[in-house]
């Protein structure tokens, strides 16, 4: 990596990993679970995970926990699970770009995946000869079968031996030279040898026929493999010609259970195929209702079987495209006895429920159906009914009867209408941000960090969701306090052994008053307390056993269980400052700079220590730790003065006030608070300190336990404002509430100490709140008292959302108002104007329920297209304040908020369209076009009118503001508008790319140009000329989806194949292009090899797997450092962090290096060559892998510590602030 | 003249073993074809290009992937007649 020592380096860390699922099976792979209790082995992008359903006793919380979860760093292309007979726990295969097989269990102990086997069969990468993209397993669990897109074939046969160690055969190849396979599955053939069905098409004679008749007679082949397990090898058993449109196969039970055989399905068509039995065929019901076409072909894409062993029953639940489930069953012959043989004679299907179109739909015994969503949230629905009565719903039964199973034979289609939901109900929503199509970081609120706008999904599920970092509250109770600012708050318990807090003290240091609130089924004012209410309470507490102690400025009052008072006044002319307390110990500062330390004796008497030591600055804050458990005190308290200090002091009684440790700090302490708690990495519980100081900043330290020495300190900026920090108890952990300007919430979550703001307004005090009906916490906010919960501290975004009509495509926002303007655009679909009229024609205009028609999607028909343009207010409205739906086939591509020079900066919105656009399909006929429509803006935005609409040859799919005019590209043009009267004005022309402009980002007369293949182009205007000149572009084709400026020289952006770049402009051409005027020099340039006179330099260049959407440059947290945002198509959010110190550079390639050594990754990828994918890897650091030191062994991290020469501690210190400083 | 002969083997070997090993007479058909095989072998086997074309054909990626397997039967069209 000697590249990364010469130039700008990056850090690239991933926010949110992917939420697309690629594959997904069920599996029992944790030990010691009934066998109903089943889990799903899921695989997203580049992780894979183990989840588990969670539910409550009455099923009416159902969650999907995930049990680990871990990178692969490869590209996971199939997952499976099988039981080996005699093993207990099943085993999870992972085919990946690895060019291995990978054999893992899951180890309970650890909580980890441990690989059992790693078999190489080819090399490595996605090619088209090395198997890895179709997966299947036996169902008995003998043998399982890789196989490519073409010729090759792998089978390994796994095995037990006597040490119940599992065994892999060596692979046994199956290969058809000019074979292309279409799809696998495994048959059940009981204990019989087993067989796996694939579905291939022979394409030698097609090839080598130039007539190409033999295209035409070309035929999709049904293929046994039997692996003879005597014999150790594969054969070809049985060949037969299936219809042509076959895509996918499902085994059928065989054995004692059922037939064997496979399911082909097909286009409209689902035929029953076995060597043994006669085939069977039934058509696949079509959707019925006005906005249909009745002639329209459905495929499935998804199924499960259900297989009851102990009673021989199975079905399977088959999905088509739309996302309709059948449910399949199929009726056996009966022989003269009345008992049914093996041979099937009829297939059912009865129309069950409509879910989204799946990428794999698991049946999960507990009574769940899990659908791995192919677009959207994964979804987990609760089985109520499995539809086995006939009798119900007869309509929606349909049967093979009557239908020949001849492929060229015609048949009468079947119909049925898709209702809601009927049989199955939603039991739990994975959240998940697939497919995120672009997001934009920006301000909307005027909150201190930035929110996310994301616009995802597809068709009418698709929304505008608005994320934050921060945890979610559940606001109880908010009720206001008057006029007066309460600046604290407690909350105390009556008795020690009490289960519940009975008072509540809220403090005004402003208006020197304290006023005392009882808890019980209601929080009321307590007329008759003890407490003293004209003070301001420094601290409160319930101390020893029953004594609730005040401590005020002028003294200490406690009330003993007796209801006696005892009262300790403060020295003469001195006041407290600050106070601090647990069950049994006492610390004051008084304004002298004295300490006063006090001991609470079994009787509830304070006992004051004599001595009281001096400090070297006013007090400023102070801490005694909380009593730990089973004992009487605690050892050390610390205390903080205005000479920006704090010191350790000891407080057992033996060595009362001792000096332990000093520490300085960058700034006063405010706030201190000694907290013990659990730490992650070593599970032993640990005295943190936390200090909040003025500067906002926050520190947690460690305090030695045996010393009292301060050390691994943390540090964190949290707001502008001191930062004060309050204990609390969150999920029966120690944690804290810090707040300055919001509310930050410190917890250990998934074993590392993380830092989350709470989604509020600004919180002056919080402490816990306990009552028989609640666990949650109580808060001043502003002048109002605050009580709520937290719901989940699992995730670390909080997202609201509002609703699209169709796939957005682009987005833009009104410079100076909240509101977003989304392009949305569906192909093949019925425009809204055209399923009007059918509906108006039908007579069933109305009736159609919002919440079924999102369930059913939108109604497709091929070369429609809808699309509309819509006004959203995330932030007031919480709506799309206005939608123009486009008519004629246009499709809304790309909008921009242009603000026009000519009409005095007025801003107006311009849209970019393409008409007749025909993706997928070659091209013929007349070529699409496009317009620009132009829309005023009124009402703040909220409002679009159409000014006018202008036409082009070529659909437009990039529009940009540029120095009070429109740039757009056409094609392979750069054109410059101004807005006239009744369409845009051509200002200035320049052929800039080469092939269709997609992208266009601009900073002073500079403009970069993304080409959809041929990377980006920079291109200079000449305003005195009126000239657009290209004179950079680069030597790789970059199929560029995203391109940003991120400085002057320098455009980041991102391409189809997955791959993050960074890039930059010789100097040289970037001062020619600059020159005053034409200069004759950059224009008179001899183009170099048919391009640009210069070409870019490559500064970075990461691959990511997912495709980034959206790159920009900004700050993600408040006071952070600016980082390089991304997001991905598949749900990712990431960012490239550019290192500050070539230090922290040598540091982290260093870490890296070791780090794939020490875990090299699981699947068998090797790390570099994953990260190098199509461009070597180049000034980019993957903080993912640097993160996973934090997941070794105790001797792993020992050995990597000890190689660069630091503490563990240290080196986890190090990688935890890379991510914390810049971003959550 | 063993040695050559030996070569010839071994690129017979690896033409056999590796789809697309080219020989001196590789036409223009057949190096088309199989880049155009291998791209389409490439689109399915990332998934997040086959989902990123199947929204933007608007049809669910199991079509998408069928069309890239049915692209891969006879990618550039048939082979066009040879002279003798």
């Amino acid at each position: 990596m000697s590249n990364t020592q010469q130039t700008q380096a990056f850090y690239s860390l991933t926010l949110e990993p992917p939420s697309a699922v690629t594959a997904a099976v069920t599996c029992n792979a944790i030990p010691g679970l009934k066998t109903a209790d089943q889990q799903i082995f899921e695989a997203r992008g580049q992780r894979i995970y183990l989840h588990r359903i969670v539910e409550n006793e009455d099923r009416t919380v159902i969650k999907l926990s995930t049990v680990v979860e871990q990178d692969v760093f490869g590209i996971v292309r199939g997952v499976a699970a099988f039981r080996i007979p005699g093993t207990p726990i099943d085993q999870l295969i992972v085919s990946s770009d690895s060019g291995r097989i990978a054999l893992l269990n899951y180890d309970s102990a650890k909580n980890a995946f441990k690989r059992v086997h790693l078999e190489t069969f080819g090399k490595s990468g996605i090619r088209r000869t090395i198997p890895g993209q179709y997966l299947a397993n036996d169902p008995r669990g003998r043998c399982c079968m890789l196989a490519s897109v073409e010729k090759n074939k792998v089978v390994y046969i796994v095995n037990r031996n006597a040490e119940a160690e599992v065994v892999i055969s060596s692979p046994h190849e199956a290969n058809q030279w000019a074979s292309l396979c279409f799809g696998i599955c495994a048959l059940d053939t009981g204990w019989e040898h087993p067989i796996f069905a694939a579905l291939e098409v022979d394409y030698n004679e097609a090839e080598s026929d130039p007539s190409g008749a033999m295209y035409e007679q070309r035929e999709k082949q049904l293929v046994y493999y039997t692996v003879d397990l005597g014999l150790n090898h594969v054969v070809k058993s049985w060949t037969d010609a299936v219809d042509y449109t076959a895509n996918i196969m499902f085994g059928v039970p065989g054995g004692q259970d059922g037939p064997s055989g496979v399911l082909v399905c097909c286009e409209d068509r689902i035929y029953y195929r076995h060597d043994k039995t006669s085939p069977l065929c039934i058509p696949i019901p079509r959707r019925k209702g006005p906005t249909e076409d009745p002639n329209r072909k459905r495929i499935i894409v998804s199924g499960c079987l259900h297989l009851q062993k102990s009673r021989h029953e199975f079905f399977f639940l088959l999905q088509t495209e739309d996302g309709d489930v059948f449910k399949f069953t199929m009726e056996m012959a009966k022989d003269a006895q009345d008992r049914p043989t093996m041979e099937p004679v009829r297939l059912h299907m009865k129309y069950y429920d409509t879910y989204p179109p799946a990428k794999q739909m698991l049946l999960i015994r507990k009574g769940y159906i899990y659908v791995a969503a192919e677009n959207g949230n994964s979804k987990l629905y609760h089985v109520n009914d499995l539809a086995e009565d006939p009798e119900v719903e007869p309509h929606n039964n349909f049967t093979s009867d009557g239908v020949s199973s001849d492929p060229a034979a015609t048949y009468e289609p079947t119909y049925f209408t898709p209702r809601g939901l009927t049989f199955t109900s939603l039991a739990y929503d994975v959240p998940g941000l697939n497919p995120l199509m672009r997001t934009k970081v920006d301000n909307l609120t005027g909150e201190d960090a930035p929110q996310i706008y994301a616009i995802q999904g597809t068709g009418n599920s698709s929304v505008l969701k608005t994320m934050r970092h921060g945890l979610e509250i559940n606001e109880i109770v908010s009720s206001p306090l008057g006029n007066l600012q309460y600046d604290n708050l407690w909350s105390l318990k009556h008795r020690a052994v009490d289960d519940y807090h009975s008072y509540l003290l809220l403090s005004s240091g402003y208006g020197d008053k304290t006023i005392v609130l009882s808890i019980g089924d209601e929080v009321e004012t307590m007329e008759n307390s003890p407490f003293l209410t004209n003070r301001a309470t420094i601290t409160a507490n319930q101390m020893g056993d029953a004594t609730l102690v005040q401590v005020h400025a002028r003294g200490i009052l406690s009330v003993l269980e007796s209801g006696a008072l005892n009262e300790w006044p403060a020295p003469a002319h001195r006041t407290i400052v600050a106070a601090s307390s647990n069950d049994r110990q006492l610390l004051l500062g008084l304004s002298s700079s004295e300490l006063a330390f006090f001991f609470m004796g079994d009787d509830g008497v304070l006992n004051q220590l004599e001595e009281m030591p001096e400090m070297s600055g006013k007090i400023t804050a102070l801490s005694v730790g909380q009593t730990p458990r089973g004992q009487q005190q605690a050892k050390y308290a610390v205390v903080g003065c205005d000479d920006c200090t704090i010191r350790v002091y000891s407080i057992e009684l033996e060595t009362a006030l001792e000096p332990r440790s000093v520490q300085a700090l960058s700034a006063v302490p405010t706030s201190i608070e000694v907290v013990e708690m659990l730490d992650p990495s070593s599970n032993v519980l640990v005295n943190y300190v936390h200090i909040g100081l003025q500067s906002g900043l926050y520190l947690r330290a460690v305090i030695d336990d045996v010393t009292g020495e301060l050390g691994e300190v943390r540090t964190r900026f949290l707001g502008a404002r001191p930062t004060r920090i309050f204990p609390v108890e969150i999920a029966e952990e120690q944690g804290i509430v810090a707040s300055s300007s919001r509310p930050w919430l410190g917890y250990n979550n998934k074993g590392t100490y993380t830092l989350t703001p709470l989604v509020t307004g600004q919180v002056e005090a919080a402490r816990p709140f306990v009552t028989e009906h609640l666990r949650g916490f109580c808060a001043v906010q502003g002048q109002s008292l605050l009580i709520f919960t937290l719901p989940t501290t699992d995730g670390r975004l909080s997202s609201s959302e509002v609703g699209l009509k169709y796939t957005p495509r682009a987005m833009t926002r009104h410079p100076y108002s909240p509101v977003w303007y989304v392009a949305q655009s569906d192909g093949n679909t019925l425009a809204q104007g055209t399923k009007d009229q059918l509906l108006s024609a039908d007579g069933a205009m109305n009736g159609v329920d919002e919440d079924v028609s999102k369930q059913l999607g939108l109604s497709r028909s091929a070369g429609h297209w809808a699309s509309c343009i819509q006004a959203v207010d995330p932030i007031f409205a919480k709506a799309a304040t206005h939608t123009i739906e486009f008519t004629d086939n246009e499709a809304a591509l790309c909008c921009a908020a242009v603000p026009f020079e000519s009409k005095n900066w007025e801003v107006y919105l311009a849209v970019g369209t393409g008409q007749h656009l025909r993706p997928g399909v070659s091209a013929k006929g007349q070529a699409p076009r496009g317009y620009v429509h132009i829309y005023k803006l009124l009402e703040d935005g909220r409002n679009m009118e159409l000014v006018h609409k202008t036409p082009f040859d070529a659909p437009i799919y990039a529009v940009h503001a540029f120095q009070g005019r429109l740039a757009l590209g056409v094609g392979a043009d750069l054109f410059l508008y101004d807005v006239g009267l009744k369409s845009l004005l051509r200002k200035s022309r320049g052929t800039v790319v080469a092939n269709t402009i997609t992208s266009i980002d601009s900073r002073g007369n500079r403009l970069i140009c993304a080409d959809v293949s041929e990377s980006i182009t920079y291109v200079v205007f000449k305003p005195k000329h009126n000239r657009m000149i290209g004179f950079v572009d680069d030597v790789i084709q970059r199929w560029t989806t995203t391109a940003a400026m991120i400085d002057y020289e320098t455009s980041a952006g991102g391409d189809k194949f997955g791959n993050l770049w960074v890039v930059r402009c010789p100097e040289q051409a970037s001062k020619e292009s600059d020159e005053e005027g034409l200069g004759g020099y950059i224009v008179n340039e001899r183009s170099y090899l048919g391009g640009a006179p210069y070409r870019l330099e490559l500064r970075s260049h990461f691959f990511t797997q997912d495709i980034p959407m959206s790159i920009q440059r900004t700050a993600l947290v408040a006071g952070g450092q600016e980082v390089l945002f991304w997001s991905g198509l598949q749900g990712t959010l990431g960012m490239l962090v550019p290192f500050v110190s070539r230090e922290d550079v040598e540091f982290f390639t260093q870490l890296e290096t070791l780090i794939r050594a020490e875990e090299p990754p699981l699947a068998g990828r090797d790390h570099l060559m994953y990260r190098s994918y199509y461009v070597p890897v180049k000034g980019v650091i993957d903080g993912d892998l640097c993160e996973r030191f934090m997941k070794l062994s105790f001797d792993g991290k020992q050995k990597i510590a000890a190689e660069v020469e630091r503490e563990v501690k240290e080196v986890e210190r190090k990688v935890q602030e890379m991510r914390t400083r810049v971003a959550f | 003249m063993a040695d050559k002969l030996r070569t010839q083997q071994q690129l017979e070997s690896l033409q056999n073993k590796y789809i697309g090993t080219g020989h001196a007479d590789t036409t223009k058909h057949e190096w088309t074809s199989n880049i155009a095989r291998d791209s389409y072998a490439s689109y399915q086997g990332h998934p997040p290009l086959l989902h990123y074309m199947s929204i933007g054909t608007g049809q669910c990626m199991e079509r998408t992937r069928m069309a890239c397997m049915e692209g891969m039967v006879l990618p550039v069209g048939p082979a066009p007649q040879t002279e003798d």
